[in-house]
């Protein structure tokens, strides 16, 4: 089950401020394990940790909130709304990892979602990307995104569906690269050029802008790419 | 239950219905034709201007209704217009050879019998064909009456035919609309009674599903209760690696159990969770990912889809992830697993039967198989 080290190694190991995190969860066990696996990365520091949202903002600004979807018995994706809204970038973990409920966290402005089985490694690799304001799509994410039928979806190129169904199958990026016979960078783009889209669709916030912005930064998107759709029904080409 | 086989179970109860319908319509016709258009024949024969072709076009309207009686019953292919056409010709014919006095007669058979025959050949055409027979047979039959009438009978004819109209008319169109209601009553009945069974069936299979989960529940709950409690007294290790190794299981069990949304089982994830059952028996902790709605798949391709899995599942040894994903014209079923011992580097690829395309891959780390159904 390997992360994305390759890219991680590469862009947010280079020197600086370290990422704050504050995390929400109601399980002290699960809270305290997540702690213990953020805290053993040199790039990322825990400022606050609590089961109430906005106890744990109160205690100063954070890089990124890490929140347990399930809070004392209730969802709480219009927190996630009112976060993402507000500029707040929220990673969203929890043991419910149907489909429905992954893309209504995308939809309400959550930079990523994380699997709670899914492990350190990707937990990691997710907060250092949402800090950056950068897509990570761990294999729940790929897997609701690929199965994905609602009217409103975004529209993905046949490439970029492939890439998320195999990285959802095989959480492999090698064995995806393998298997499609493109370069591992190139799944990696395939998969993230698909998150990106799923950030100009649905109500706007402050986040997704932020993700369209540094998509374009890093050359993931062109400008132009971003319209409001006009049909959904439309193929949407990928980069050459 | 889907729709369509919501309509072929009504279609088939309709057509039973239907079935008297059809039996009263050749019974009607033919027992007219016998009863009173033989007495009516033999009575006039010497009166005819032709015998002859009154005894031929009798003889037509037989094989005419026999063929119809054979095309309602058993779908023999005969052309229903230029049979109408025959039925018209025989109608104008014996009209032009009945004797002036005797129109309104017995005599005139054909008049009176073409509705109940062209009923036969248009029974299930809906009522329109029918009463385009009916005003035609009305037009010659008024040509008919206005040349046979003197100017004395003229107004006392012009009434007998509209009764004689009415009266052979209204009958053959009323035996085809009252099927009609007939047939609808019996489609929507049959339908909604399958409609009801479907979904009695469904809270069933719901039914055992939930009970199904809650017995796994029960197993799961008591070996991971165990086990914490092995771990929180200190009796368990957590270095020692078959403890890991029983929590991993535990662990995908549980998740497993979560991840089960659907209410009913679908045929295939039934399949792959026996399949999973196995492979955990042995000790191999497998997460089975289901995402997006399966649609009805023949059984020959639910186990195309399942069957290469099933026999790498039965090889894995450490840890497991089966995955489906569905979509209204594509599923496909994937499982990943660590290479153990074997050839360091193996590739298949073969598309079975067209339909459902299977590969199978592995290098250093993983074995990865797939397989994929698309929609024709």
């Amino acid at each position: 089950m390997d992360a994305d080290t390759v890219a991680s190694g590469m862009i947010y190991g280079s020197g600086g401020a370290r990422t704050t995190v504050a995390i929400v969860d109601d399980h002290p066990v699960v809270l305290e394990g997540v702690r213990s696996w953020l805290a053993a990365d040199p790039r990322l520091e825990v400022v606050a940790t609590g089961d109430n949202v906005d106890a744990v903002l109160a205690a100063g600004p954070t890089d990124v909130i890490l929140l347990d979807l399930r809070l004392h018995g209730r969802m709480a994706i219009d927190k996630v709304s009112e976060l993402s809204a507000a500029g707040q970038r929220v990673v969203v973990y929890s043991e419910h990892h149907e489909p429905s409920t992954i893309l209504a966290v995308l939809d309400a402005g959550a930079v990523a979602f994380l699997a709670k089985h899914e492990g350190r490694d990707h937990c990691v690799e997710t907060v250092l990307a949402a800090a950056a304001d950068r897509p990570y799509v761990p294999p729940s994410l790929a897997g609701a995104m690929v199965g994905d039928r609602r009217s409103s979806r975004p529209a993905l190129s046949d490439k970029e569906r492939e890439a998320l169904l195999l990285w959802f199958q095989s959480m492999s990026k090698a064995s995806v690269a393998k298997r499609m016979q493109i370069s591992e960078h190139t799944v990696k783009q395939y998969v993230d050029r698909a998150r990106i889209k799923y950030a100009r669709a649905g109500r706007p916030a402050a986040t997704k802008s932020a993700l369209l912005a540094r998509a374009i930064e890093d050359g993931l998107i062109r400008p132009e790419e971003i319209v409001t759709y006009r049909s959904y029904a439309s193929t949407d080409r990928p980069l050459p | 239950m889907s729709a369509e086989r919501l309509r072929v179970a009504g279609a088939a109860v309709a057509a039973t219905t239907d079935r008297g319908g059809r039996i009263a319509a050749v019974a009607i016709a033919f027992g007219w034709h016998f009863a009173v258009n033989v007495p009516g024949i033999a009575g006039g024969w010497g009166e005819y201007r032709v015998p002859w072709a009154a005894a031929a076009g009798w003889v037509l309207f037989v094989v005419v209704g026999v063929l119809a009686t054979a095309r309602l019953f058993y779908g023999f292919a005969v052309p229903v217009f230029p049979l109408l056409g025959v039925l018209l010709i025989v109608d104008v014919l014996v009209i032009a050879i009945t004797p002036d006095d005797q129109i309104f007669n017995t005599l005139n058979w054909a008049w009176g019998t073409i509705g109940w025959f062209a009923l036969l050949l248009l029974y299930d055409r809906g009522v329109g064909a029918l009463v385009a027979v009916l005003v035609a047979n009305a037009v010659f039959g008024l040509v008919g009456v206005v040349a046979a009438s003197t100017e004395a009978s003229g107004a006392a004819d012009l009434s007998r035919f509209v009764m004689y109209i009415y009266g052979t008319g209204v009958l053959p169109i009323a035996l085809v609309a009252a099927m009609g209601v007939l047939r609808e009553t019996a489609l929507s009945t049959a339908a909604s009674e399958a409609a009801r069974a479907a979904l009695e069936s469904e809270r069933l299979g719901a039914a055992h599903a939930q009970q199904e989960r809650q017995d796994r529940l029960g197993i799961v709950s008591e070996a991971a209760g165990a086990l914490l409690h092995d771990l929180a007294t200190g009796r368990a290790d957590p270095a020692d690696l078959d403890v890991q190794r029983a929590c991993a299981l535990a662990a995908a069990q549980l998740r497993r159990l979560i991840a089960e949304s659907d209410d009913v089982p679908d045929p295939l994830l039934h399949e792959l969770r026996a399949c999973v059952d196995v492979a955990e028996r042995q000790g191999v902790p497998v997460d089975l990912i289901a995402v997006g709605e399966l649609p009805e798949l023949d059984v020959a391709i639910r186990r195309r889809l399942a069957e290469p899995l099933a026999a790498t599942l039965a090889t894995a040894r450490d840890w497991a992830r089966v995955t489906v994903v569905a979509q209204p014209d594509e599923v496909v079923v994937s499982l990943t697993t660590p290479a153990t011992a074997g050839p360091a580097k193996e590739s298949h690829s073969w598309p079975m039967d067209g339909v459902v395309d299977y590969w199978y891959e592995r290098d250093e780390e993983l074995v990865w198989t797939q397989t994929r159904w698309r929609a024709a």
